[in-house]
């Protein structure tokens, strides 16, 4: 403790000291905030857009001032701001969603504007040149994929598809999957066994690893390729008790019991594929054509790598659907329609959309763009071709409005783990999960009304 | 006293000098050995800055690069606005340090030495706040601060500096409390009132709680996620949220080594002003009795 320490303040020149400090902080906080370097400033339109990182770069931000003459204000995705900011009636002009997951939630709910009159009257982005993945970002208030466009994909992929690395299947002695002729699911898990390498109890070469976007969107996508539905008709209920449910579920739950890829039950530290595959540690990935992004430049890893069609159950039908369709929609609410508008048209018909099609990481959501996706060197032509030959396969898989795809996820993380350690059975599981997500759309069903 | 030497001097046959040694190893063992722990996460974090992505994936463990890959901390520090983000934190931070230990030291001050009906009740639920997890107040805070425009500003901080923190009121009440009554019946007979009273004998007298609370209340704000990712746009949040979430390649994923090169820098600040200020951040984590 300090006996004195230094001399005392006289209340005349606290209150002083204090008033011109309150004083100065509002001169200073007043406008706002300090800016990082974002290199727009001025006056002119400003429309707010909620993206993640990477969505919008900063020097797309200040290509947009330059072109359009209007100020791009990001904000970062996060679902609790967005439901804040909707809720004080100040959302932002557009926001980034998963067209198969988000779209039917947030157009129940009204907070999304329909599209339709400005797609009509627009000269960059026309309804014959919308890739069929758009049609995701349709809802008719029952039914995705239909009805009124709310949004836009800004890139695809059909994501039961999987890359795998020729390497480890020299290794392991397995044939490798046809480029244009779906292996079935079954297959698939074979090859997996074959190609995991493990060391002292360690898994130290992944088989492959089969996980969808999410597991709501893998479990509904692989029941429709075994001819069946997970929702009812009117998306209020689940039934994984169905036969073509309990074949995808049964499905999945193997290839979590036998460990030859990342699972709830033995997680990859990488978090995802990407690092994973890159390292030589995964023989095969469920990703769809994105993830050439990241291989193509690497030239080593693009020569042994290679997209295969999405997998299929025996005797099932060839369904090859997209399990994200990420891209952006326009909260009802928002200030600046008009000015948001031609941001959404730049964003997904000028050079971002440019941009994004020759970089492979996706396949562009307009036709017209195709053209653009990289396919100078021989690896690249192979990729496209396979890639070309499934877009004959694609539809929409409708998801429920009533509930969010990762509410679901939550429940089935709960739930599932029993079952994929063999501690319950899988009619058990299916039992559980129709309690838990029924009771969950039920709420939601009662909140839209 | 030759016997008594010599029983001190060894015990079951063992000299003293050998059992001292002995013992100061084991308790040395255990000291680095728990230091190591500390710090392992720490290394782990530097090291994993100084590899490649591949390296990282890598099975078994890389533990050491091939070679220290510097430029991921140059290109950390240049891929985003690393400098501007790092302001705009330590903007918030100073502004929120200060003001939150001034109006926690007045409001300690009252409940230690001024008496008024209902006290100890509003003192419960002042402690009983801290128990409110962040998440429950999010929304409603959210809200409040958009109809007072206040989103995308950081006048939330202030307001929040001056409505002082039942933590560190309860710091600064518990240090008051143990000054001596004298100190301030001799003020009031000098004619003091209270406000003189804390002002020209308590807050002099409370330098190490002061330091200790400044610090507490620096890295709280300096190592924030939620507040500034709920309430600031993308060009005006802090190093927190922009080291979280900006290193991300053209596809959206993140960049693992560039993000782990940008939390060794963004820890630095932190240890910095903690081994400046530890002497005064230890006395007045003792002298309040909260040790």
């Amino acid at each position: 403790m300090r006996p004195q320490a230094g001399a005392s303040v006289s209340r005349r020149r606290f209150l002083s000291l204090s008033a011109g400090g309150a004083a100065a902080g509002a001169a200073a906080l007043s406008g706002c905030a300090m800016q990082v370097s974002s290199g727009v400033s001025g006056s002119g339109e400003t429309v707010t857009v909620m993206v993640n990182s990477g969505d919008i770069l900063p020097e797309q931000v200040q290509q947009a001032k330059k072109e359009l003459g209007i100020k791009i204000a990001l904000v970062k995705y996060d679902i609790t701001k967005l439901i804040a900011m909707l809720t004080s009636g100040n959302p932002p002009d557009l926001v980034r969603g998963v067209g198969a997951v988000d779209l039917p939630y947030f157009a129940a709910r009204d907070v999304a504007q329909d599209l339709d009159p400005y797609f009509a009257r627009s000269d960059v982005l026309k309804l014959d040149d919308l890739d069929p993945v758009n049609d995701l970002w349709r809802f008719d208030g029952r039914t995705q994929g239909k009805g009124p466009r709310y949004g836009m994909a800004k890139d695809f992929s059909q994501d039961s598809m999987f890359w795998y690395n020729t390497s480890a299947f020299d290794k392991g002695g397995v044939d490798y999957p046809s480029e244009l002729e779906p292996i079935t699911y079954e297959e698939w898990l074979e090859n997996a066994k074959r190609l995991v390498q493990r060391k002292s109890g360690q898994t130290t070469v992944f088989g492959g690893s089969f996980n969808g976007l999410t597991r709501s969107t893998l479990l509904t996508t692989m029941t429709a390729s075994a001819g069946g539905s997970l929702f009812s008709d009117d998306f209020s209920r689940v039934d994984f008790t169905t036969p073509e449910a309990r074949k995808a579920l049964t499905w999945y739950i193997d290839y979590c019991k036998t460990k030859v890829g990342p699972s709830q039950i033995q997680p990859d530290p990488n978090g995802w594929d990407g690092p994973t595959y890159q390292a030589g540690r995964l023989g095969m990935s469920n990703s769809g054509y994105w993830l050439g992004g990241m291989i193509y430049p690497e030239k080593k890893l693009a020569e042994v790598s290679r997209l295969a069609p999405a997998p299929v159950f025996a005797g099932g039908e060839r369904i090859s659907a997209c399990q994200g369709g990420t891209g952006l929609w326009m909260p009802r609410g928002a200030k600046n329609k008009d000015a948001a508008w031609r941001v959404f048209e730049w964003f997904f018909g000028e050079a971002p959309a440019k941009a994004r099609a020759s970089g492979g990481w996706g396949i562009p959501s307009l036709k017209s763009l195709r053209p653009l996706m990289p396919a100078q060197e021989e690896y690249q032509k192979r990729v496209l071709k396979v890639q070309e030959n499934e877009l004959k396969h694609f539809s929409v898989v409708s998801f429920t409005p009533y509930t969010r795809a990762d509410a679901i996820d939550a429940l089935f993380n709960q739930i599932a783990p029993a079952a994929m350690k063999g501690q319950i059975s899988v009619d058990t599981l299916a039992g559980s999960l129709n309690s838990a997500i029924n009771e969950q759309l039920k709420r939601g069903k009662e909140q839209v009304g | 006293m030759t016997a008594t030497t010599a029983t001190t001097a060894t015990t079951a046959g063992i000299p003293v000098r050998v059992r001292v040694r002995t013992r100061r190893l084991a308790l040395y063992t255990v000291l680095v050995s728990v230091t190591g722990l500390f710090l392992g996460p720490f290394g782990w974090l530097v090291l994993s800055g100084l590899k490649t992505q591949g390296e990282l994936a890598a099975s078994p463990v890389h533990w050491l690069p091939d070679t220290f890959q510097w430029h991921n901390f140059t290109d950390a520090f240049t891929q985003i606005d690393f400098l501007g983000y790092a302001r705009n934190s330590l903007i918030i931070a100073l502004l929120y340090a200060a003001l939150v230990t001034l109006s926690s030291a007045f409001v300690g001050f009252g409940f230690a030495r001024l008496d008024a009906p209902g006290k100890k009740v509003l003192f419960g639920v002042l402690l009983g706040s801290m128990m409110l997890p962040q998440m429950v107040t999010l929304l409603p805070t959210y809200l409040i601060f958009a109809k007072l425009g206040m989103v995308d500003t950081y006048w939330p901080w202030v307001l929040w500096g001056l409505a002082s923190a039942p933590y560190l009121v309860f710091l600064f009440r518990q240090f008051f409390a143990g000054l001596p009554r004298e100190l301030e019946e001799a003020a009031i007979v000098d004619g003091c009132g209270h406000t003189s009273i804390f002002w020209r004998i308590f807050l002099p007298q409370s330098w190490p709680v002061l330091s200790a609370s400044f610090i507490i209340a620096f890295t709280w704000t300096w190592g924030d996620y939620i507040a500034p990712q709920l309430l600031l746009s993308t060009d005006r949040t802090t190093l927190a949220v922009a080291v979280m979430t900006a290193y991300v390649n053209e596809g959206g994923t993140p960049v693992p080594e560039l993000q782990a090169a940008a939390s060794v820098m963004y820890v630095v600040p932190i240890l910095l002003i903690f081994l400046v200020a530890q002497r005064g951040f230890v006395a007045g984590m003792s002298t309040s009795g909260l040790k």
